[in-house]
């Protein structure tokens, strides 16, 4: 054999060889593929491709966040508080940073529900997630009108009446006081907008939470987003101010995770309908302990802020968690704390 | 806008709890225009403490010394809180998060060429940093900027030379006197409109709320187009946490929050309720 031969050959085998690692590695993939954990939930009859979310008023009204990471890769985004009119908001300061957590007091500004259907929401449509669209006013016929515009709009795919946020004086956070008056606005809203499931965002600055999740669940909620933020306050040592010109805000962050963690496991034992679990989730172990406790779905929140890629990484991790561990269906998962 | 991890080249003490830091980053350096800015975050990890990120103006790019390629991005630092007393006391090599270039630049455009003649540049304090790169750009449209420039004392008064290498005159005043003219900053700027009533002035102002009011009103009086780069708190700068809003009017004239993050951080002077600080 000359030394050209043996080259040749040499060259024939390696391509072989070359080939035949590339066609592992392609059924690899192929077999892997097969074997990708089932992530999508279902919520009220809406699936979920994952049960990844953003959540209110940390993602604007999500393509802001478009180049910053892929939406198509998360199972929805709940949009900033919508009223029916443009809201323009409180004072600043409006926010500050507090350990581990912040408060805010932005007191519902939003570009009102005629923009958000004309400018943001075809923009929106065109991602593969759902659009989940939150709902605000500051008396229960404010509340109606939004819901039954927004009932007649194609592309969403529930609505979420935020009735807890604490940072303005009147409307909203009224409806935490008495069971009674948070489930007369669920059952009101319901029927304006009959067509879309309707989720209920609790708040946690209540003595009991499974009250008012009873009360909602008995009303006709589909779903309940379990919790809005903690009225809290920060005071500058040297002016002797509050921080935040409305005085308190609403706090969000790591800083509320175990708390918000008990609430949503006392809430999901309490009703028969979905929970969705909310507050201070970050990373991928955060989700899993809420989905453990019982939310069939999360929302990030105040992680986008500072990680805007933070859900598409936390979707991604739940893959990976499943995948590692042999879990066929996050369902699994879901509920199966073990005490 | 990208979101990196990037590598501190160099950091380098200005005195008066100043720092300048040159941070590694060509795909950044090559988008930033003039009064933009990035979010810096040093941690290990995103999700750990101090949250949020803190926004900085970008002083200057940082080059190749070769090829002249940008590099780099040079960011002045002051430290007065947590998050920029963990950037003031980074050491070469390490990395940290930066979210940029991003917001309203300054509008300089080819047109200014034949239009403007002379741009004021009012600084108070480390708001010096973002009137660097506008300088520079400037100079390239054929404007003559001249740099008034206050602060308490000297050492207030940084990066000084970088203006002075450029042949920019600079007209300085302290509280102290102990450069330039005793006052404050504004006291030379209305001794200028006064001399020079001239249809091709423009202001560009950078510092403390009083002082940016101060020149605003100057620029009313003497009828002299007016961008200021604000400054605040800032949640995300991606326009979602409608956190770092300044109470003005948009350029319709309607009445409205502004976000410093969107609608700034430069805008007109005119676009600011100069009466109800965020602060």
């Amino acid at each position: 054999m000359t030394n050209t031969q043996r080259f040749l050959l040499f060259v024939i085998r390696y391509s072989s060889f070359v080939i035949s690692v590339k066609s592992m590695a392609r059924k690899t993939i192929t077999t892997e593929a097969q074997s990708s954990p089932r992530l999508a939930v279902d919520i009220a009859g809406v699936r979920f491709k994952n049960p990844v979310l953003t959540a209110s008023g940390t993602f604007a009204y999500g393509l802001e966040f478009a180049h910053l990471m892929d939406l198509n890769s998360i199972g929805g985004i709940v949009v900033k508080g919508i009223s029916m009119k443009p809201i323009k908001g409180n004072p600043p300061p409006r926010i500050c940073e507090t350990s581990s957590g912040m408060l805010n007091a932005i007191g519902w500004q939003n570009i009102g529900a005629i923009e958000f259907v004309t400018k943001k929401l075809p923009g929106l449509r065109k991602y593969a997630t759902n659009v989940v669209v939150n709902i605000v006013g500051f008396d229960l016929n404010d509340y109606l009108e939004v819901a039954r515009f927004l009932n007649d709009c194609p592309g969403i795919a529930a609505l979420e009446l935020n009735i807890s946020c604490p940072n303005v004086k009147k409307g909203g956070f009224h409806f935490n006081k008495d069971p009674r008056d948070a489930a007369h606005i669920t059952a009101e809203t319901k029927k304006a907008s009959s067509r879309l499931p309707l989720w209920v965002k609790l708040s946690p600055n209540v003595t009991d939470i499974r009250e008012f999740a009873r009360a909602c669940e008995e009303a006709g909620a589909d779903a309940l987003s379990v919790i809005n933020t903690f009225v809290g306050m920060a005071i500058d040592v040297e002016k002797r101010h509050p921080k935040l010109r409305y005085v308190t805000g609403g706090l969000s962050g790591p800083a509320i995770k175990p708390i918000a963690l008990r609430m949503v496991w006392e809430t999901s034992r309490a009703v028969n309908i979905p929970v969705i679990g909310v507050g201070g989730i970050s990373t991928t172990e955060d989700a899993l302990e809420f989905l453990i406790a019982g939310a069939r779905a999360v929302q990030v929140g105040t992680a986008n802020f500072y990680n805007p890629a933070a859900s598409e990484q936390i979707a991604l991790g739940l893959q990976e968690y499943c995948r590692s561990r042999h879990i066929e269906d996050i369902s699994e998962i879901i509920g199966s704390l073990r005490i | 806008m990208l979101d990196k991890k990037v590598r501190v080249k160099e950091i380098q003490d200005l005195g008066a709890r100043n720092y300048l830091l040159t941070l590694r980053s060509p795909e950044q350096a090559r988008l930033t225009q003039p009064g933009q800015f990035v979010m810096l975050k040093c941690v290990e990890n995103l999700s750990d403490p101090p949250l949020l990120r803190r926004p900085f103006s970008i002083f200057d790019i940082h080059r190749q010394s070769r090829s002249g390629k940008p590099a780099g991005l040079v960011i002045l630092v002051k430290d007065v809180g947590t998050g920029s007393h963990r950037l003031a006391h980074l050491r070469p090599g390490q990395e940290i998060y930066s979210l940029g270039p991003q917001g309203r630049p300054f509008q300089v455009s080819a047109e200014m060429r034949n239009r403007v003649g002379v741009a004021c540049l009012v600084a108070g304090g480390v708001g010096i940093a973002a009137l660097y790169l506008l300088a520079q750009s400037l100079l390239l449209q054929n404007v003559k900027p001249i740099l008034f420039y206050g602060g308490g004392g000297t050492p207030d008064l940084v990066l000084r030379d970088y203006f002075e290498r450029l042949g920019i005159e600079s007209s300085y005043s302290t509280e102290d006197g102990s450069l330039g003219e005793r006052g404050l900053v504004t006291l030379p700027l209305e001794r200028f409109l006064r001399g020079h009533r001239r249809p091709d002035l423009r202001i560009y102002a950078c510092g403390p709320w009083g002082m940016m009011k101060a020149a605003h009103d100057l620029a009313v009086q003497y009828q002299v187009p007016c961008e200021v780069s604000l400054e605040a708190r800032m949640g995300c700068s991606l326009g979602a946490c409608m956190g770092c809003v300044i109470h003005g009017w948009d350029e319709h004239g309607k009445e409205e929050y502004l976000r410093v993050c969107q609608e700034g951080p430069i805008m007109s002077s005119r676009m600011v309720d100069w009466d109800t600080s965020p602060f």
